[in-house]
């Protein structure tokens, strides 16, 4: 009876590993690190690319647009730790702010584009080496990447001269790839406020809600003049932060 | 004896003169030359600071930035967007690619570019980009030179269902007529149908009925939308499958009820009333297809419901419309917008105020506000009560005789003379007059109301209401550590 129980007691723990081993497996087979062997699925380069590049593309956008659109700004105010770049700026009293950064979403694309550039060229190194692993003969040219935002989407170019060889020959010249994003309106309407803090000194935002149902934009007016801007869709959570100080009132008559 | 004399005076002159150069120097030590810098040690650009604070490989001129030419503000145009911003830097423009121009180029005059059903007021360039992101050909009317007037042109547009041939097959696309009449996919002209939907059966389209929905951009209610992709009537779980209700259009007056929001099974919201249509979430989903209408209205932190839009006004300690100005204190305008109540700060130091009114409307009151610049530097200038009161030109308030700033300003009482010149000006001195009597007893006979306390506490309030000034509490309401006034006798 005693051994009876301890052999059962032994069967259960062996099921319990087993289940829990072919739990690990199906999670590192199908998630694994960074999209784990999935991703290395090179049959198809594009979607490699594609799914290689996304974590660090969201992650970089959140980064520099809660930053003012760069990495690392120049000309900027420190608030709640992070260096928020001023996209307008006056540092007298009484006077509307001079633009700091005009085209602002060309910037953004710019300043984009140059930090993913080596995560794109890493990429397409994992791709030659998980097309190689597939003994798939490969050569590759140099990488570059544009970047450009459009309603509702930010597109990728990746100019990434590629050619497979196995039985046939394959050359890919550039792949382009789009992620959903509406960053292409949060810039609109920042450059759209910063046209405001420049001419009139402020801005209204309850104006830009009855046009954009989707957005709240949070205004912080700090005690020396600045104001702190931050942009967001609700439906799609990307935010977009700035600084701007213009017709900047002192204390009392003078601020002494 | 002359000579000595002759000395002297010398003498005099040139100790004088030194006397008034090292005041001239020092003077000149003391104000730094301002000068317009390209770049200031902080990183921002074109602005008008002290030489000290401009690197010497930066561009800089002894004037102001506005008299320069790498620093004059202008328009800059970007040649890809087609959009303009004024008051740019002419350098700050070119480094950046855009075209810069003292004043407004032609290429950022505004006309009305309808995209589809919609438009925008925008340059032409913008308008050819706009077009482009949507598929549509630029339809751009520069003779429309407003925004209401571009927005009204395209209200009344006929929408239907457009029929067109592709692959052998009739494919429906409901547009405008405009649309329609120029082309779909480069298929050449389609047949219009007004007020129709590509499901009716009468059209022999390929069009079906599905029970999924969407939004559509532009409009605020949940839609029905076919196997073609198109929208169809608003959502209503009652309908369908209700042959009639996908055949022609119904307009949102004549849809269903949505009542208080969030319905599962009515997609008619209203912006103005506080519903949109939004993806639904786990928990609050629709009968049919994943999209419902989102109550975007709010309850504030006091526990009033708000509609979404409105705004009110509100101090640090929450109490609205407080009369008392604390050290500290400032005004702040709250929001209710997409279901979030959003605090919005006025200008610090109370340079700002906050003003609020009412709208009545048949869905009850609708509360605006705003914050407006505190006027409050000229009302101890004023002399006479209409001027004081003249509410287009200050905002004071007349007391006791005195003009006083209605909401006294902040000052930063701990740095500077500033707030001593301000706070003196309740100075007050009062002559009271004693008469002796025989027996040596005092008696006073003029001006005996400066003893009693209703006079001292009138002068504390004026004090008070000149700025943080006299005795007083802060913002948390911690008094101060001193009497904040001295009376001598």
């Amino acid at each position: 009876m005693f051994n009876r129980g301890k052999r059962g007691q032994a069967t259960a723990f062996i099921i319990a590993a087993l289940a829990i081993v072919a739990i690990i497996a199906v999670v590192f087979f199908v998630s694994g690190p960074r999209g784990g062997l999935l991703r290395d699925d090179a049959s198809d380069p594009r979607a490699f690319l594609e799914g290689c590049i996304e974590e660090e593309f969201r992650e970089n956008v959140e980064l520099i647009a809660s930053q003012g659109g760069e990495l690392n700004p120049e000309g900027f105010i420190v608030y709640k730790d992070k260096k928020i770049k001023y996209l307008c700026y006056t540092n007298e009293y009484y006077k509307t702010c001079v633009v700091q950064q005009p085209l602002l979403k060309e910037q953004f694309e710019k300043e984009l584009g140059r930090m993913l550039s080596p995560i794109a060229d890493n990429c397409a190194n994992n791709l030659v080496d998980a097309l190689e692993r597939s003994e798939k003969s490969v050569s590759k040219g140099e990488v570059k990447l544009d970047v450009e935002f459009s309603p509702g989407k930010a597109g990728l170019n990746i100019e990434a001269p590629l050619t497979v060889s196995d039985e046939v020959s394959r050359t890919y010249k550039n792949f382009e790839i789009s992620y959903a994003s509406e960053m292409y309106d949060l810039l609109a309407i920042s450059e759209n406020i910063v046209d405001f803090e420049a001419s009139l000194g402020d801005s209204e935002i309850t104006a830009y809600t009855q046009y954009y149902p989707d957005l709240i934009i949070r205004k912080d007016k700090l005690g020396d003049g600045s104001t702190i801007y931050n942009v967001e869709n609700v439906v799609s959570k990307e935010k977009f932060t700035f600084a701007s100080r213009s017709l900047a009132w002192p204390a009392g008559l003078r601020g002494e | 004896m002359r000579y000595k004399d002759k000395m002297y005076k010398i003498g005099a002159v040139f100790l004088l003169s030194a006397v008034i150069l090292i005041f001239a120097i020092s003077f000149g030590s003391a104000v730094e030359a301002s000068v317009c810098c390209a770049k200031t040690i902080d990183g921002l650009s074109c602005q008008n600071v002290p030489q000290s604070q401009c690197p010497s490989g930066s561009q800089q001129a002894p004037t102001s930035c506005e008299s320069t030419s790498f620093c004059k503000p202008g328009v800059c145009y970007s040649p890809n967007e087609g959009t303009c911003l004024d008051n740019v830097p002419r350098d700050v423009c070119n480094v950046n690619n855009g075209t810069w121009s003292e004043t407004s180029p032609a290429q950022c005059s505004l006309g009305c570019c309808v995209l589809g059903d919609q438009a925008a007021f925008v340059s032409l360039v913008r308008c050819k980009k706009l077009s482009g992101f949507l598929g549509l050909e630029t339809n751009f009317n520069n003779k429309i030179t407003n925004e209401v007037q571009c927005v009204l042109s395209v209200q009344n547009q006929d929408k239907g269902a457009c029929v067109y041939e592709k692959e052998f097959e009739n494919a429906c696309l409901f547009t405008t007529k405009a649309n329609c009449d120029s082309g779909i996919d480069g298929t050449g002209k389609g047949t219009f149908y007004k007020d129709k939907l590509c499901t009716d059966p009468e059209l022999n389209t390929i069009c079906g009925k599905t029970d999924e929905t969407t939004c559509v951009p532009g409009k605020e209610g949940v839609y029905f939308v076919d196997t073609c992709g198109n929208p169809a009537n608003i959502y209503d779980a009652s309908k369908i499958n209700d042959d009639a209700y996908w055949k022609n259009v119904v307009r949102p007056e004549e849809s269903c009820n949505l009542g208080t929001g969030n319905s599962k099974s009515c997609g008619n919201c209203n912006y103005l009333k506080g519903t949109v249509c939004r993806q639904s979430e786990t928990g609050n989903r629709a009968n049919y297809g994943d999209n419902i209408c989102t109550n975007l209205n709010c309850v504030d932190s006091a526990g009033k419901a708000r509609k979404h839009g409105e705004s009110w006004c509100a101090n640090d300690v929450g109490k609205k419309d407080s009369s008392k100005n604390n050290v500290g204190s400032r005004f702040f305008r709250h929001l209710c917008l997409n279901g979030e109540e959003v605090v919005e700060a006025c200008e610090d130091f109370r340079q700002e105020e906050c003003i609020e009114d009412k709208l009545v409307t048949s869905e009850g009151e609708f509360s605006q506000a705003a914050c407006r610049v505190n006027r409050w530097q000229d009302c101890t200038s004023q002399t006479d009560q209409t001027d004081c009161s003249n509410s287009d030109r200050r905002d004071c308030a007349w007391i006791n005789n005195i003009c006083l700033p209605k909401n006294p300003p902040g000052l930063k009482f701990w740095e500077g003379q500033e707030t001593q010149q301000i706070c003196a000006q309740a100075n007050a001195q009062c002559v009271v007059k004693f008469e002796k009597g025989i027996f040596g007893d005092e008696e006073c006979s003029e001006n005996c109301e400066c003893l009693t306390d209703s006079w001292l506490n009138e002068q504390i309030s004026t004090c008070n209401a000149l700025g943080d000034c006299g005795p007083n509490t802060n913002w948390v309401g911690s008094a101060g550590n001193k009497a904040g006034y001295t009376l001598t006798k």
